[in-house]
């Protein structure tokens, strides 16, 4: 299938600058935006989105950032969060609610974070969390191309890391490959929250199902996929799908976009 | 179209695997309500700082405290599964008698933020005979919309020609705010959701 290419000559170069300057934790890789082709259609007679151009966190947000963020906000350490915002998950991994400790190392994404709360850190940096095309979009480069999801050995290189059991400690953040736009880690290390997490396995169709009853969450999933090969996306979506807002878990983490919400 | 429907929703099973499960709250029973005081439970939905837009004009979601609140999101221009789910609100609020009304608020959330303004929705309200103080037909802005829905477990997702394709889910609120039965069924009576209603009066 015919995708548009999204990278610029300029880009390339600018995301060069821009993985040098992760590599020092440090700015934020712009992104394009365009026209884009997601695996699962908009709308029953759409199959791209635009997208404006956005800036995205070059790597998910660490152990180290989120404690700058519960010194300085009180009302998100552990313990002081009500369970509407946060499961009885949230932190549980950190010694204490100013202790990251052993098993929260300062350069390891943070995870056992829910949405709220990845919203919340967002916001305090005057971002936001990406919505899930803009995420999907991102996460369609490798190393050299824009869009890399028509390329076999692409997804199974995806698919090898969810094939490896969960469990063991999180490597750091930074050390997977820099995409084009020089962001790192979008596959092979955490899941990752996005702002309209909720909204992604509700089909375009089901306003046309008969029975409203069955407008639950696998029966309004008749989702005209793209392009059904592209497992690794599907599953993803499906995960997301899964989530309510005060859950955490050991491998969901996030990334902060910047710019105006679309 | 079944066959990748339901291969999706073995991915779903399958890809929720590789994490921890979540922790799930334990469910708040207490069919007794609590007096409307005191420290706010941490699951009650008014630990959102969301304000509402109805007929009396801006409302903070919180001063609904007090009173059990059957809640649900709708768009008023929605012609498939939005009027069941109106009536489904009213045939709820008709099982009740009418002092044991007087005691519920009927709250619904429009998903629109954009075009549901609070005047068209004191229309809809005044065409559909949602009477205040009973119901609440209310606005709330973009955000606001976002984390009450995503509060209440409601997906939705706006389509591209405007319109909203949406989880139809009606929840009761005990009156401190903390969501104690919700229910599905739209097309049919659900006594057992009515009876949960009741017993928040008690």
């Amino acid at each position: 299938m015919q995708r548009p290419a999204h990278v610029l000559p300029g880009l390339a170069a600018a995301a060069l600058l821009a993985a040098a300057a992760a590599a020092a934790g440090a700015a934020p890789a712009s992104l394009p935006g365009g026209e884009f082709t997601p695996v699962v259609a908009p709308g029953p007679d759409q199959k791209t989105v635009r997208l404006a151009p956005f800036a995205l966190d070059v790597t998910p947000v660490t152990n180290g950032d989120y404690l700058a963020f519960v010194t300085l906000h009180p009302e998100w350490r552990r313990g002081s969060v009500p369970s509407l915002k946060a499961d009885s998950q949230y932190l549980a991994h950190w010694q204490g609610p100013l202790t990251p400790g052993e098993g929260a190392r300062a350069e390891q994404p943070v995870t056992h974070v829910s949405w709220f709360a990845a919203r919340a850190y967002c916001a305090a940096h005057a971002g936001r969390l990406p919505t899930w095309y803009e995420w999907e979009y991102a996460a369609a480069a490798d190393e050299t191309r824009g869009d890399a999801r028509a390329d076999p050995a692409f997804r199974e290189r995806i698919l090898a890391w969810y094939a490896v059991p969960s469990g063991r400690p999180l490597p750091a953040v930074g050390q997977g490959p820099a995409n084009v736009y020089g962001l790192r880690d979008l596959h092979g290390l955490v899941w990752e929250w996005v702002e309209d997490f909720g909204g992604l396995m509700v089909s375009g169709d089901s306003r046309n199902q008969g029975d409203p009853d069955k407008l639950q969450f696998c029966g309004a999933g008749a989702l005209a996929a793209e392009s059904r090969e592209d497992y690794p996306v599907l599953m993803r979506m499906a995960l997301l799908s899964s989530l309510e807002a005060s859950y955490t878990t050991a491998n969901l983490g996030f990334r902060c976009a910047y710019g105006d919400p679309p | 179209m079944n066959r990748p429907l339901v291969a999706l929703c073995a991915l779903a099973a399958l890809a929720a695997l590789p994490l921890a499960a979540p922790a799930v709250e334990p469910a708040h029973h207490h069919e007794h309500a609590a007096p409307a005081a005191g420290p706010l439970p941490g699951g009650s939905l008014y630990q959102l700082g969301a304000t509402l837009d109805g007929s009396g004009g801006p409302l903070p979601l919180a001063s609904l405290r007090g009173a059990p609140v059957v809640v649900t999101m709708f768009y008023s221009s929605c012609t498939t599964v939005c009027p069941m789910l109106t009536l489904a609100m009213q045939r709820t609020a008709l099982a009740l008698s009418e002092p044991e009304r007087a005691q519920v608020r009927f709250l619904m959330v429009s998903l629109d933020a954009a075009r549901d303004t609070p005047a068209r929705l004191v229309e809809f309200a005044q065409s559909h005979h949602l009477a205040a103080p009973a119901f609440v037909v209310a606005h709330a802005s973009a955000e606001d919309v976002r984390t009450i829905a995503a509060a209440l477990g409601i997906r939705y997702r706006q389509l591209p020609d405007g319109s909203f394709s949406h989880s139809s889910v009606i929840t009761l609120l005990d009156r401190d705010g903390v969501a104690v039965a919700r229910t599905q069924a739209l097309s049919a009576e659900d006594p057992a959701f009515v009876e949960r209603v009741r017993a928040q009066l008690k």
